[in-house]
């Protein structure tokens, strides 16, 4: 059983390696950048309390709001996924991502306190 | 609107209480005192026609008498008089002329009169107008056809503000509403019609007018005057006013209810008769008298309710008053209270062991004297009292209100007070269990003196009766504190207000080193970017393309202003140009991209298929 569930997991990952290009691994990196951010808020969160409660949403929101913008780029520039996404060029996924995170960032500097 | 003053509410207050009417009855009516002021106010010397006009004619109202003024008239008068009578002057000027031919005996047409009456007041439609009209008709010939004008008194009384079922008046006030009376019922009179006012109106009338007891002017008092006048004395509604001369109270030793039935202006009606329908008692609900008569004496109306040998308590009587058809609000209730006077019998004190190993000793106590020695009860031992209380007169037992039984320390100045109460033969029990009972008495032991305090409504002799001093011995004696009450009135200890105590925060070294973890992500995103060969070759240096970054750059650093010192207005007004520049700049530099993009891929493509082929 750990067997088949090691050799899927490596598979994977060899398919990840090959098959990806260049461009959606830059935007897979900076989704675990931001991954890991979030996980090690909420780690401190955990740890010490939640004071000051505000500040730590704040953070966290921020996190995850950035890692669903982040997704969602790289689902609009992913050439296989042409089909869906007619009319949205590559050019227009990126200034919608940037115009998401100016909203998000200002929701998140306005909860942090 | 009218206000009455809080001498008024006090007298409709004890009147309602006194009268405790269910159908309404006059909650104000005009005293003799009240009459003697109106007169005291319209007697007072008038340099005017008018004053002089109020003065005289409201003081002949009211009965008293008023100096005789004759006025030669020549024929001019006579015709400017006779003149004013048109459809052009007013009706305060018809009036005027119509009252002044009448007064000095000179001929008018009464028709003539009417119908300009009728087209004035067409034309001024104000309750005061209408009024007037009413009273200039009671000058006319009794001949003339005043039915237009007598209909008039329907549609003003229309107009009236109910207030709360118990007022009825203009809002043009007081003395509108007065004048309208008087003149209602003056016209009524001359009319021989019955004026088209029901009873609880009349009565409602009545309270408005006389509710007020101090007049700012002369023409108010004349008009209170006036419809005094009309309501005691017109041919058709005539309000009586019953109340008893006293408080209602009857006892032994004075067995006779009076009662003082009057008209509006505290006159008594000679030809009345009053009857007693129904007395009930208001505690048992049994009927003591019905249809007993009043008999009339030096004009005031008595009745021995000794005689029927009530309970003491108190009693609802149903009271009619008869002889006249014009009477109005004729049924009164009235509520009488029969006191009594009690005597304590069987008052035994003792001393008993509580557990009853020695007999007790029993002492006998006669009112209003004191017991001989005193008594002592200890810890083991319950002072007992019981007692009767019986009606001096019938000898049945009472149940008064209070019943206390009040301990006094001299020495200490400390007042213990019980209840007795009595159990279901009417005798009435009091114990002081010593032990259980210390906390009242603050383990004070000592000599108390005993009161009996006997009282209630119905009695007419309250008891205040030393009967006895107690010695009572308290175990574990407390050293004598100052008394409760000395310290209630002293400053209380201050309370210091606790501020809201910061929340625990973790150490410093903690978060310092949670910061720098959450930070070094970036350096592995920088790294892994790094190995993949994610570079910036590819930055061209347009102008669109450097505003867009710095534009960019702009915004972030904004960000930081706006946690650090901005508020969101502002923010927003700053983002609101920063991002415009941004998102033009960035438009362009996205479109050239784009374009080169896809150039790019067309000249691969074609690279491809040429490739291919």
């Amino acid at each position: 059983m750990s067997n088949s569930v090691i050799s899927v997991i490596y598979r994977f990952l060899e398919e990840y390696r090959t098959k990806t290009s260049n461009k959606l691994k830059v935007v897979d990196a900076y989704l675990f950048y931001i991954l890991l951010t979030g996980a090690l808020q909420f780690l401190y969160c955990l740890l010490v309390g939640t004071f000051p409660f505000n500040s730590f949403l704040a953070g966290f929101i921020s996190c995850v709001g950035a890692f669903i913008l982040g997704v969602c780029l790289r689902i609009q520039i992913n050439p296989d996924n042409k089909g869906d996404f007619l009319s949205i060029s590559q050019e227009r996924a990126f200034a919608d991502f940037l115009l998401a995170h100016t909203v998000l960032h200002l929701v998140v500097i306005n909860f942090i306190g | 609107g009218l206000e009455p003053g809080s001498n008024c509410v006090f007298c409709l207050v004890l009147l309602t209480v006194a009268l405790g009417a269910q159908a309404l009855t006059p909650s104000h009516h005009l005293s003799l005192s009240d009459v003697e002021r109106l007169k005291g106010l319209l007697s007072q010397p008038f340099t005017d026609l008018a004053s002089a006009y109020y003065s005289i004619v409201g003081l002949s109202k009211l009965g008293a008498s008023v100096a005789d003024e004759n006025m030669p008239v020549s024929n001019e008068t006579r015709d400017i008089l006779l003149a004013a009578v048109s459809e052009d002057s007013t009706v305060t000027q018809i009036f005027r002329a119509v009252s002044a031919l009448s007064s000095l005996g000179l001929p008018l047409a009464s028709q003539e009169v009417v119908a300009a009456l009728i087209a004035r007041i067409a034309k001024e439609d104000n309750v005061l107008a209408i009024t007037t009209a009413l009273q200039t008709a009671t000058r006319l010939s009794q001949q003339a056809e005043l039915g237009g004008i007598l209909e008039e008194i329907e549609d003003l009384a229309a107009r009236l503000d109910d207030l709360g079922g118990v007022y009825l008046q203009f809002e043009e006030g007081l003395e509108a509403t007065a004048l309208f009376v008087t003149a209602a019922y003056t016209l009524s009179d001359h009319a021989d019609t019955e004026p088209p006012l029901k009873e609880d109106q009349v009565i409602q009338l009545a309270n408005s007018v006389f509710s007020k007891k101090s007049w700012d002017s002369r023409s108010e008092a004349f008009s209170v005057a006036c419809a005094a006048a009309a309501l005691s004395s017109n041919r058709f509604h005539v309000p009586v006013i019953v109340s008893t001369q006293g408080p209602a109270t009857v006892s032994h030793s004075q067995p006779i209810l009076h009662l003082l039935v009057t008209d509006i202006l505290s006159n008594p009606l000679a030809s009345a008769s009053v009857l007693v329908e129904s007395a009930q008692a208001v505690a048992s609900k049994s009927v003591v008298l019905s249809q007993a008569p009043f008999s009339l004496r030096d004009g005031i109306f008595e009745l021995n309710f000794m005689a029927s040998q009530p309970a003491s308590g108190y009693y609802q009587f149903a009271v009619v008053v008869t002889g006249d058809s014009r009477l109005v609000a004729n049924q009164v209730e009235l509520k009488v209270k029969v006191s009594t006077e009690v005597a304590i019998t069987n008052m035994d004190l003792s001393v008993v062991d509580k557990d009853q190993s020695i007999g007790t000793k029993t002492s006998r106590v006669d009112y209003p004297f004191k017991a001989k020695g005193s008594f002592t009860a200890d810890s083991h031992q319950n002072f007992a009292m019981t007692f009767q209380l019986v009606d001096v007169n019938t000898g049945v037992e009472l149940t008064p209100h209070q019943t206390f039984v009040r301990f006094h320390n001299q020495k200490t100045g400390q007042e213990v007070v019980f209840v007795a109460e009595p159990d279901g033969k009417n005798l009435y029990k009091f114990e002081l269990d010593t032990a259980e009972r210390k906390s009242e008495f603050d383990s004070m032991s000592g000599t108390y003196v005993l009161h009996l305090i006997v009282g209630d409504a119905t009695l007419e002799n309250p008891i205040l009766w030393n009967v006895a001093d107690v010695v009572l011995k308290f175990l574990d004696e407390e050293a004598p504190a100052a008394i409760q009450s000395k310290t209630l009135y002293m400053p209380k200890p201050d309370i210091q207000h606790l501020f809201r105590e910061p929340e625990k925060k973790p150490p410093t070294v903690v978060s310092n080193t949670f910061t720098a973890l959450v930070l070094s992500p970036f350096l592995l995103l920088l790294i892994l970017w790094f190995k993949l060969g994610a570079n910036i070759s590819n930055f061209s240096l347009s102008p669109s393309s450097v505003l867009f970054h710095v534009g960019h750059a702009c915004m972030l650093g904004l960000m930081y202003v706006y946690w650090t010192h901005l508020n969101m207005f502002q923010t927003l007004k700053y983002l609101a140009i920063i991002g415009s520049l941004t998102f033009l700049a960035g438009n362009r530099m996205l479109a050239q991209k784009a374009v080169k993009r896809i150039a790019a891929e067309q000249s691969s493509r074609l690279a491809k298929y040429r490739s291919l082929r």
